[in-house]
């Protein structure tokens, strides 16, 4: 056994001696963190233990509001504006909360490095990409040496040479990194970098260091799949190199997958359950987790429900007896609602659940024989014959879906896209301008009534596809047709047309204007339409129950609304008045797991009511699979590859969409 | 965008700044009451003058051609880097500039270094220690510099200072120690107006992720507020300095003549009461050009402080 959790009340061993903690690298103990509201104190991180050995790779998983940053920040003591109110943290046997500024600057100068979620606010816009790194590089070199005037590069004051050697050396860990012609870009700032590039960077500031312990907070949530996929395996590759200890913050249970040696599963500020890999995803003991694993879409056929958890993580203020997972929970009793659970001791971990007493060893299947919130009747197969069943539920499946036409809703004819970068008057006249080639000669039509997913990397012209069928660009050359009809730009068009195309965006936090209430967000189309107030408020009503809210959600202001309900805002605006086609722009990508799958229930079931056509823009190959008919490969604004959705991401026959789907990390590949 | 086009399309937009801010300023003098030839003689000769002595007046001074003959006059005059003369004496106007512009320079630089020294560390300390006693009494203090009116703040020193305590001289110019109660009344308006400003900058900044990343390389505190957050935070700082350094300009008028330093302001005040409109408008040229620099070079600064600013946009 490669850790000694705490045990709470009913446990059967002792907890965690303080031995321990002078052979782990790190040792969490009953961690607590509070964060002050109006309403008092909630609790986000609730007695969470664990520990990690040298060159040890754990991930901490759960949704989120599970307290997975606020633990991974207080580790290396960044928890503000929340606080620590009981347990420790010790790395390298010293307590992080206890040890005076000095000792936790020479900790985080030496022994723990942090990498950061969103690679466009880790790096500081106003120093080059070399100096950040070389300044970590000074920091971890000469820890008690850090003069204000010499870190200010003042003439007199700073010590050239020395800054000089640091950043030759920045060039080597940016080549170690995976940054090319590294000696070109050591001068580059941080906006002239792409996020991939930039999530590099982080990774070799963290790097300079030369840490014994690595933190990583969601570092591949922001990026595609094929820069996850490389950074993942950089990743690997550098922590085997210099045998540092990891812990791998995601919600993502493929990357966990894919690196993770152990798993923390967390919920509500709680451990919920500890273990290998291997057997927590295979075989998960607690309910929470087999629910998270239930909720990806890769495990459920095509255009049929995806499981998904009901209700959402708690804010835990203030005492609340019982199991926090119990009021989502499918096999919760009683005794769950009232008392604390149980942690009990495992050979490979720990499982806090009740659950562990009535049903004991889980089945053969890895399944606890629980079912899930799945409601409606097409979640009837079981996890086992899920593969099984794939091939016969596409036709079993047909109600779900309109029936996919051939008539053709939208065609693009040789379509092209050029931007002007950097123009302007006199760059025309001097012949200097450059341009951006987004869309090149591409040609595809959308049935109606089909979903027609767009992949492909990050600046490949996805966007700028959706922006043209949309009409909110128009094209350099080439046609765009909307049932026939010539797609002019937006502002030419009459509400007529504009009404049949609804745009749901990535964002909704962004997309929706955070000054109007919910009913108006909806009802703005509505307006802009001359309906009149009583058959707007009809409208908004109608709309609301059909994207699963309700009255109450009419008055609230978007930030009262969790990202959930927000999108689901942002698609009843969509369908407000009766398009006929819906272009969804990663409508799930900045949500979490579990909310990823009622989103796309929503949208399943709307297609089959409202009868229709989507075009679905994705990185996420998983909900491109789950949801499209028909899939176009877009590589550098060029279409690569097109064809029926099975086919192309089964057997893809351009190396563009092989790489694509390689990237994608997949439980099913560890566990088999 | 490089830097030589865009210098290039700045000059030329500063030109045209320039021509209308001299059209405007002749304009306005020719539509003033009251025939200056009359006033400046009457005042030179302590009497009412008779017809003839004006007519030689204005024929000496050009002033018997027409309105915008004069001012195409004036403007090649002026772009051979000939300002005029005082209607007064036969001195040049540019070197009356050039006399009084050294103890303004001193004036204005010292005021602004007064500035920054009060307002940055009060702003960063207000900010970091964000509700505690610190940021409150440096908010009130910043309220009481913005709302004090700066003649009166001067007075009030004098009064203090040289007249009470008797450790600095009340007036005149030369020495430093003339230097001191100009520039503290100056300059503290203006860091009660930038004291805010940091603050309000360095708060927006605090809560950036990249600090994170400072801290957790393990950098001491103050190299992470000092180096990492006010370099973000000055951008907003330098605009409205750029911004303020006008308002010196007009402080200084105000100023000068509380502490009679014969600066600029001083000679422009004089200027205007004795309707010496060839000095008038050397000054006014003298100061939008002045305006004009400094802004340039805030501009300029935007990109040393922030390399994400693309200058120019387009220019088109």
């Amino acid at each position: 056994m490669t850790t000694t959790p705490p045990t709470l009340e009913y446990g059967p061993d002792d907890a965690a001696t303080p031995d321990d903690e002078a052979t782990n690298l790190l040792a969490v103990e009953n961690l607590q963190v509070q964060f002050g509201t109006h309403d008092g104190p909630v609790r986000a991180v609730d007695g969470v233990s664990f520990s990690l050995e040298p060159g040890e790779t754990v991930g901490i998983v759960g949704e989120s509001g599970c307290g997975k940053s606020v633990t991974a920040r207080s580790i290396v003591g960044l928890q503000e504006p929340g606080e620590v109110v009981g347990g420790t943290v010790h790395i390298d046997g010293v307590n992080v909360h206890e040890a005076s500024d000095r000792a936790r600057r020479q900790l985080r100068g030496d022994t723990v490095s942090m990498v950061f979620q969103d690679p466009d606010q880790t790096l500081n816009p106003a120093f080059d990409v070399g100096e950040q790194i070389a300044e970590s590089l000074k920091v971890h070199d000469q820890p008690e040496r850090q003069r204000l005037l010499d870190y200010l590069h003042a003439p007199l004051f700073a010590n050239r040479s020395d800054w000089r050697d640091h950043r030759e050396r920045a060039v080597e860990l940016m080549d170690q990194v995976g940054i090319d012609e590294p000696a070109d870009r050591v001068d580059d700032y941080p906006h002239e970098f792409s996020g991939g590039m930039r999530q590099r960077a982080g990774l070799a500031i963290a790097l300079a260091s030369d840490p014994d312990l690595l933190i990583a907070d969601e570092p591949t949530t922001a990026l595609d799949t094929t820069t996850q996929a490389q950074l993942l395996d950089r990743l690997r590759r550098l922590t085997d190199e210099r045998n540092m200890a990891t812990l791998l913050i995601t919600h993502d249970l493929g990357v966990v997958a894919d690196i993770c040696d152990r798993v923390v599963v967390l919920y509500a500020g709680q451990v919920m359950e500890t273990g290998p890999t291997d057997r927590v995803l295979a075989a998960p003991h607690h309910p929470y987790t087999r629910a998270l694993l239930e909720c990806r879409t890769s495990r459920a056929a095509r255009k049929r429900r995806v499981p998904t958890i009901e209700g959402t993580v708690p804010e835990r203020l203030g005492e609340q007896p019982g199991c926090p997972f119990a009021p989502r929970c499918p096999a919760a009793v009683d005794a769950c609602r009232e008392g604390e659970p149980p942690t009990f001791e495992r050979d490979d971990g720990t499982v806090r659940c009740r659950e562990g007493v009535v049903f004991g060893e889980p089945d053969a299947d890895g399944g606890l024989g629980l079912e899930y919130g799945c409601g409606e009747t097409q979640c009837d197969e079981g996890d086992s014959s899920t593969t099984s069943a794939t091939a016969s539920t596409r036709s079993a499946s047909q109600p779900l879906r309109t029936d996919a036409g051939t008539d053709s809703l939208v065609s693009l004819e040789g379509v092209s896209k050029r931007y002007q970068q950097a123009g302007g008057l006199l760059r025309r006249l001097l012949g200097t301008d450059r341009s951006l080639q987004a869309v090149d000669d591409v040609t595809l039509e959308i049935a109606a009534g089909e979903t027609l997913g767009l992949v492909g990397e990050s600046g490949s012209g996805k966007s700028t596809l959706a922006n043209l069928v949309t009409g909110l660009e128009t094209p350099t050359s080439g046609a765009v047709r909307f049932d026939g009809d010539l797609v002019g730009a937006a502002g030419t068009r009459t509400a007529a047309t504009l009404h049949d195309v609804g745009v749901v965006f990535q964002n909704p936090r962004s997309s929706l204007n955070p000054r109007l209430p919910v009913a108006q967000v909806i009802a703005e189309p509505l307006h802009a339409n001359g309906w009149n107030e009583q058959r707007r408020r009809d409208r908004v009503s109608e709309l609301l129950e059909s994207v699963g809210l309700s009255e109450r959600h009419a008055e609230r202001y978007p930030h009262e609304l969790s990202g959930g309900q927000l999108q689901r805002v942002a698609i009843a605006r969509a369908i407000a008045l009766d398009p006929r086609l819906v272009v969804l722009d990663e409508p799930v990508s900045a949500l979490d797991v579990s909310v990823q799958a009622r989103i796309l229930n929503l949208l399943l079931e709307l297609q089959r009511d409202l009868e229709l056509t989507y075009l679905l823009i994705s990185h996420d190959l998983d909900v491109v699979e789950h949801v499209s008919d028909r899939v176009v490969v877009l590589s550098n604004g060029e279409v690569v590859e097109a064809g029926p959705t099975e086919r192309v991401l089964a057997e893809p026959s351009h190396p563009e969409t092989a790489a694509l789907v390689e990237a994608v990390p997949r439980l099913e590949h560890s566990s088999q | 965008m490089d830097t030589a086009p865009y210098l290039v399309h700045r000059f030329g937009t500063s030109l045209v700044v320039l021509a209308g801010v001299s059209v405007v300023t002749y304009g306005l003098l020719f539509l003033t009451p009251g025939d200056p030839a009359e006033v400046i003689l009457s005042q030179q000769l302590d009497r009412q003058p008779s017809e003839a002595e004006i007519e030689a007046f204005r024929a000496e001074h050009g002033m018997d051609e027409p309105v915008p003959l004069q001012y195409a006059d004036w403007l090649t005059d002026v772009l051979r880097g000939d300002l005029g003369t005082s209607y007064y004496s036969d001195a040049s106007v540019t070197g009356l500039i050039l006399d009084a512009l050294p103890l303004t320079l001193e004036l204005a630089a010292a005021s602004v270094v007064v500035a920054l020294a009060l307002a940055i560390p009060t702003g960063v300390l207000s900010a970091v220690h964000r509700g505690t006693a610190i940021d409150r009494a440096s908010q009130l203090g910043a309220l009481v510099g913005v709302s004090m009116p700066n003649f009166w703040l001067g007075y009030l020193l004098i009064l203090v200072f040289a007249l009470t305590l008797g450790v600095l001289p009340v007036a005149g110019a030369g020495s430093y120690s003339q230097l001191v109660l100009p520039a503290i009344t100056l300059g503290t308006g203006m860091a009660a107006v930038l004291t805010r400003l940091v603050r309000s900058s360095m708060l927006d900044v605090l809560d950036e992720g990249y600090l994170d990343t400072a801290r957790s390389k393990g950098l001491r505190k103050r190299i992470v507020v000092y180096k990492h957050a006010l370099r973000n935070a000055l951008v907003p700082v330098v605009t409205i300095l750029g911004v303020q350094l006008g308002a010196l300009l007009n402080g200084a008028v105000v100023i000068e003549i509380v502490f009679q330093r014969p600066g600029l302001g001083m000679l422009l005040v004089d200027a205007v009461f004795e309707r010496n409109y060839p000095v008038v408008q050397g000054i006014t040229l003298f100061t939008a050009v002045a305006f004009v620099v400094t802004n340039l070079l805030v501009d300029l600064s935007y990109r040393y402080l922030d390399p994400r600013v693309e200058l120019g946009g387009d220019p088109a």
